[in-house]
């Protein structure tokens, strides 16, 4: 994934009207775009043409989305980004649970999307080129003295709130469910403890001088996790 | 029933001596007719089956009176000397004897076997009446159907006025008075609280009544009072019918509080598939709009003529299928809310069906549509608007589920009195079993699959709804030549009153 001329990204959506202006503002922005309007058609095109995105809408007629990325998991780590008419916050969480990366849902302005798939691009473009230094917003991280700055000024963190951020960081601009975080620092056994993780987030955006009400860094994506800001 | 009753006190019993009477007439006609053949000695014997006949048949008395008559008859016409009542011979003494005694013991035995009979007869009936009161209770439906059983069944068993009532709900509780056999009984309203709050058999608020109260699981739900005192084996009966009864109100109420559940897990389906459907049907072409418009606005300068026409386009084929299902969304309100008045006018089905196909989907040009309505239909009086949204319906179904390249046809018959219009596609057709279940609202072939056929599972109900309302009906059809659905329409042909 050298330039942006050479990324692939399939589009996996029944609805026509929808593929069409994926399709042509993807293509504005100089990206290979590949359609398949069924589940099964979308998993054999992934294979063959190995793209480095798939856009999936979860409703799909032969296959349901979760299933989708369950199969696609089993072999690939291909970023997903979700598709969703659901309300409902369980659906997207159990996506993003089965493997997605991230999720839109519809109806979504056009940037807003765009945002998402360049947000997921580049943190597998990052994770790719294991950078050692993370810069954003008067946020400084280094993964190797692992020493955290805000606007110039030394954060001392705990270990716990450490990981938490490099995790979030490190694929910034992309939702982590609470599980996926609470799985990474604790354990699996602590999977119903979100409150341990509410309390941990609220310690590290105080140490960080981010405010909750109007977070700088950390943002809350209610009843299904938190991202860092993906500005 | 099991009482010893005083000699003639009824007609039975003279019926009875009567019998006894005529059998020793009998006896003796027979006997001067044997008399010539048989010893006289012999003839007692004669005389013995007449009296065996008679305890046999009566009881004690009959049967004495008898011997005694055989005796005297047999002495008087048969021994020695003859037409006296003397008697020459001490043997006829022991005749007399033995016909008194075996009078005496046949007829206590046919007594007691008739005592048994009759007793056998009337438990036999009370365990029938049992099993038939048993039965109407499991098989009681409502409360009110128990009630009323009840009610009938103890004034029946007990020959005597029955009441039975229930504590009537809301700010006033009062005794409601529910079913009632034979006389109402006449009680003060004030006494019958109290005797509901006491409860008791046979309470001091009322002696001249027996009160039993019906108590399931929740509570005291009813009380029967029946007029006058119970003796013990009637009480019994009482109780045993009012636990019965009691059951049966539990299982009544258990069936009432089920179909309860039943109706509210269904009210709560239809209310979460509604919501389902709203949110998906209304907001599907809603992301494609605001997708089209919002790639316009920021990209639109990088793009081609061709793609900015492409997306403008989808921006209005969306948005006259968000039209359309408001307005299916609008019509099933109208429908469903039953404010939907015919304004029949005459109509010519011609334009019916040919500004239906104009006004069906989008995709129609994919198809071929051929329309062959006969020219004997007559012009029609019905409300134009409803049946072309129904053909309307039809159609855009048709046309969705026929493959590129195919033909949806549409005829229209006069079929002695009623229109009949077929909307034929050929499409997968719909399975036997579905038939009926596609005019159900919300429901789509293939479930969960609602993306591809883009249909909101309100269309052929609606289509059903605005027949129904013209006294019509709709319903699917194996498609032509095997292959496909027709949908047929069939509306009664009404000319107006006037």
């Amino acid at each position: 994934m050298s330039s942006e001329s050479a990324i692939k990204i399939l589009v996996v959506e029944d609805e026509s009207q929808i593929r069409k202006f994926l399709r042509i503002s993807l293509e504005a922005h100089n990206y290979i775009v590949y359609e398949a309007r069924l589940g099964e058609e979308g998993l054999m095109l992934v294979t063959s043409l190995n793209p480095d995105l798939v856009i999936l809408d979860l409703g799909l007629p032969d296959l349901d989305g979760q299933n989708f990325i369950e199969q696609l998991r089993e072999w690939s780590q291909i970023p997903v980004l979700v598709l969703s008419v659901r309300a409902s916050e369980t659906d997207k969480v159990q996506a993003l649970d089965a493997g997605a990366n991230d999720y839109v849902t519809k109806p979504f302005g056009i940037g807003e999307l765009m945002a998402r798939v360049r947000a997921i691009l580049r943190s597998s473009d990052d994770s790719s080129n294991s950078a050692t230094v993370f810069e954003s917003q008067g946020l400084h991280v280094d993964f190797t003295t692992r020493e955290v700055t805000v606007d110039g000024t030394a954060v001392h963190l705990s270990k716990k709130e450490y990981t938490l951020l490099r995790l979030l960081v490190s694929s910034h601009g992309q939702v982590l469910t609470h599980q996926q975080i609470i799985r990474e620092i604790w354990d699996s056994t602590h999977q119903d403890d979100v409150h341990y993780l509410r309390v941990l987030v609220g310690q590290l955006r105080q140490k960080l001088g981010d405010n909750p009400a109007q977070p700088r860094f950390i943002m809350t994506v209610q009843g299904v996790g938190y991202r860092f800001s993906i500005l | 029933m099991g009482k010893m009753k005083p000699l003639f006190s009824t007609n039975t019993d003279k019926k009875k001596y009567l019998f006894a009477g005529m059998v020793v007439v009998a006896t003796i006609s027979l006997a001067f007719l044997v008399n010539r053949l048989m010893p006289h000695a012999s003839l007692s014997l004669l005389f013995l089956t007449g009296v065996l006949v008679v305890s046999a048949r009566t009881g004690l008395g009959p049967s004495l009176l008898s011997s005694i008559v055989s005796f005297l008859a047999y002495n008087f016409f048969f021994t020695p000397p003859y037409y006296t009542f003397e008697v020459a011979d001490d043997g006829d003494v022991a005749t007399l004897l033995f016909f008194l005694i075996i009078a005496a013991i046949t007829g206590n035995l046919a007594a007691r076997m008739h005592l048994e009979i009759a007793k056998r007869r009337t438990s036999l009936q009370r365990i029938s009446n049992l099993y038939e009161f048993s039965r109407r209770m499991s098989s009681a439906a409502s409360e009110s159907t128990v009630l009323e059983s009840l009610a009938d069944h103890l004034a029946k068993s007990l020959e005597r006025p029955v009441q039975v009532f229930t504590m009537a709900t809301g700010e006033d509780e009062e005794p409601e008075q529910r079913a009632t056999a034979n006389n109402p009984i006449p009680i003060a309203s004030d006494r019958l609280k109290l005797v509901w709050n006491q409860g008791l058999v046979n309470s001091e608020a009322a002696p001249e009544l027996h009160a039993i109260r019906l108590a399931t699981r929740t509570g005291v739900v009813g009380m029967v009072v029946i007029d006058g005192i119970l003796d013990d084996e009637q009480l019994e009966l009482t109780k045993s019918l009012c636990d019965q009864a009691t059951i049966a109100l539990d299982r009544t109420q258990l069936v009432e509080d089920l179909e309860q559940a039943k109706l509210v897990t269904e009210t709560e389906q239809l209310r979460s598939a509604l919501l389902s459907s709203i949110s998906h049907d209304l907001r599907t072409p809603l992301a494609s709009i605001i997708g089209s418009t919002t790639s316009l606005m920021e990209y639109g300068d990088s793009f081609s003529t061709t793609d900015r026409k492409d997306l403008l386009s989808t921006v209005t084929t969306e948005a006259q299928r968000l039209d359309r299902h408001i307005q299916n969304l609008l019509d099933m309100t109208r429908l469903g809310q039953g404010k939907l008045k015919l304004q029949r006018e005459w109509v010519d089905l011609h334009d019916i069906i040919s500004s239906a196909i104009n006004r069906a989907s989008v995709f129609k040009d994919k198809v071929t549509i051929n329309t062959s309505v006969t020219n004997d239909v007559p012009v029609i009086w019905v409300h134009g608007v409803l049946i072309e949204q129904a053909v309307v319906n039809l159609m855009d179904n048709a046309i969705r589920f026929t493959p590129e390249d195919g033909v949806v046809t549409i005829t229209a018959i006069d079929s002695g009195g009623n229109l009949k219009i077929n909307v034929c596609d050929e499409g997968p057709g719909i399975p036997e079993k579905e038939r009926e279940k596609v005019f159900d609202m919300f429901y789509t072939i293939r479930q969960g699959d609602r993306g591809q056929l883009q249909g909101t599972g309100l269309g052929l109900a609606i289509c059903r709804g605005m027949i129904a309302a013209h006294g019509g009906t709709v319903t699917a059809k194996d498609g032509l030549q095997g292959t496909g659905t027709c949908m047929q329409i069939i509306i009664p042909i009404e000319i107006p009153e006037n």
